[in-house]
């Protein structure tokens, strides 16, 4: 497993496709200007940094794709995702066209710059709008295939890269957009688990086996649409979940798991996500450290929300 | 003189029969969109996405009701979708609707939007290689959005010469920010800034003769003085008609000076 950084690959993946589809505009709020030079290069007249203008970006990419062009539009997620809220509601999805937006920064990426540079509403705002997709891939290789399986489609789709893969080797034929990848066979927990922290959960599993837990885990790089089937298949066969993502619990994947399980009898679950701001500092280890987001953290959650027998 | 007397009747009308509506708004602008309908715009009714057409962006889409009976006129929409205006099954609502409105290019209604959405569609053309025109018109209340001048901004940077907007020059604006120098505002931005009278076909043409039309340039500012309620002097001014239905009185009075 390569520890490729996924905001590479999405340069990288931006001038494969930008050289055969001359529909690909790209647009960023000068963030990642210097990687996507390629793409610049091979592509004339289709990049554009255009300035600290995140609202603006956002409408600019949605007028495009009235005409028919494949906008992708970048910068920080909070810059883009929730100042531009209104645009893309109204700009994209009131209006009903595609696009693209892919963002860096999100969660607490950006560890030390505090809260003005966090993300963790982003799942709620994005899947509460018709016509939206949201992706959230964990390597390089999940951004490559699911960029290329979505980015001309008929949705907004927005692509949430994370700073840290989470290293898991995963099957390409297994990435497919609104498919989960089920990542380790359990009977007693299931772990439905998004983005870095697969790495967390996988290494927690570990640790629970010790302790008599059989984990499965499920892993979601789809967050909508979401594989609700086989969250239900499993928790049906566990009768457990813990729903591990860095995002706010309210509006969070964890409410996308609640009703995939609502029916079947005699769940225990829980979610392991963010309630408030995070005003630490620190690694972004350190961060989810502080917020239960971590092997340790979740070996806790488990041994304080579910009995066994 | 007052231009354009059978479509500011048939505001009214549309105004009483469907319950709502913002009249004077429409007064503003009703001669603007008339002429570029009439004598600027290039478009094909019957095929409202034709690729070579102008496009026309009513950013102040709380004016729609100047907007509807044009497109009307011009063949876009039938009379059973201006009976239906503001009623269940119809079309046309307060704000146009840019998924069911023939002709209307944005769905607008929340300020501050039509122009950023327009510089996508100046630059989407110039990547495609085209040479179409956009025109937007936006309010100058509507120019107190931080978005519009993002989009001024990045208009005169991305040198979107095939981009004109149009300023409803009202005075709606100096009622909260009485500092109304709009036309130093657009040159400062960059822009061609050309000041006409909103209700003079004669300037308006003047003034849009006047502009360049490029895929690369700079991009032109129309700054059109105009009166809101234009036409009517019951409906003039900043009152209380902004958004107001006529009661029968009143609608006899209205109709009377629109004669």
């Amino acid at each position: 497993m390569t520890a490729k950084k996924i905001r590479n690959q999405f340069a990288d993946t931006m001038l494969e496709i930008g050289k055969n589809d001359p529909d690909l505009v790209v647009m960023v709020g000068d963030i990642s200007h210097g990687i996507l030079q390629t793409f610049a290069k091979a592509c004339p007249g289709r990049y554009y940094n255009v300035g600290i203008c995140e609202a603006e970006i956002i409408s600019m990419a949605a007028g495009m794709a009235s005409i028919g062009l494949y906008p992708v539009a970048h910068t920080i997620a909070p810059f883009l995702l929730e100042r531009a809220y209104e645009q893309i509601k109204l700009d994209f999805c009131y209006h009903g066209l595609h696009g693209n937006i892919v963002t860096v920064g999100g969660t607490f990426d950006y560890s030390n710059l505090g809260v003005t540079h966090h993300c963790y509403c982003d799942f709620a705002l994005i899947k509460s709008l018709p016509n939206t997709q949201y992706l959230f891939p964990g390597t390089a290789q999940e951004f490559d295939i699911l960029f290329k399986q979505a980015y001309r489609n008929e949705l907004l789709t927005v692509y949430r890269v994370p700073e840290h893969p989470h290293m898991q080797e995963i099957s390409a034929s297994a990435i497919k957009v609104g498919k989960g990848v089920k990542i380790a066979d359990g009977k007693d927990l299931t772990i439905v688990v998004t983005g870095t922290q697969l790495k967390h959960a996988v290494e927690a599993k570990k640790a629970l086996s010790a302790g008599g837990w059989d984990v499965e885990i499920i892993y979601i790089h789809s967050i909508r649409p979401f594989d609700a089937e086989m969250v239900r298949e499993s928790v049906q066969k566990t009768r457990r979940v813990l729903v591990v993502e860095e995002h706010n619990v309210v509006g969070g994947l964890n409410e996308d798991v609640l009703r995939a399980v609502y029916n079947v009898r005699d769940v225990q679950f829980h979610a392991q996500g963010l309630r408030s701001f995070v005003h630490s500092y620190g690694s972004y280890n350190d961060l989810c450290e502080s917020v239960g987001l971590s092997p340790n953290g979740i070996v806790r959650s488990v041994q304080e929300h579910f009995k066994k027998g | 003189m007052v231009l354009n007397k059978a479509i500011r009747r048939r505001i009214v009308d549309m105004t009483v029969e469907g319950r709502d509506g913002h009249i004077p708004s429409a007064f503003s602008i009703v001669d603007i969109i008339n002429y570029l309908f009439s004598h600027v715009l290039k478009f094909d009714a019957k095929n409202p996405k034709w690729a070579d057409r102008d496009y026309f962006i009513l950013s102040k889409g709380h004016g729609c009701l100047a907007l509807y009976p044009v497109l009307h006129e011009k063949g876009f929409i039938t009379d059973n979708d201006i009976k239906l205006f503001c009623k269940a099954g119809g079309i046309l609502g307060e704000h146009p609707d840019f998924t069911k409105v023939p002709g209307a290019e944005a769905s607008t209604g929340s300020l501050g939007h039509g122009l950023p959405f327009g510089t996508g569609i100046a630059l989407g053309h110039r990547i495609k290689g085209m040479s179409n025109r956009i025109f937007i018109l936006v309010g100058d209340g509507e120019c107190h959005e931080g978005s519009v001048w993002e989009a001024a901004n990045v208009g005169r940077n991305q040198k979107l010469g095939n981009l004109c907007v149009i300023v409803d020059w009202n005075s709606s604006a100096a009622q909260l920010m009485p500092f109304d120098n709009l036309s130093e505002k657009w040159a400062a931005f960059g822009w061609n800034v050309q000041v006409v009278d909103g209700h003079s076909e004669e300037e308006l043409g003047k003034a849009v003769r006047a502009i360049e039309f490029q895929s690369v340039g700079v991009p032109s500012v129309i700054l059109a003085k105009t009166v809101k309620g234009k036409g009517v002097p019951l409906l003039e001014g900043h009152g209380p008609w902004h958004h107001r239905i006529p009661n029968a009185e009143e609608y006899k009075a209205i109709m009377e000076a629109l004669s």
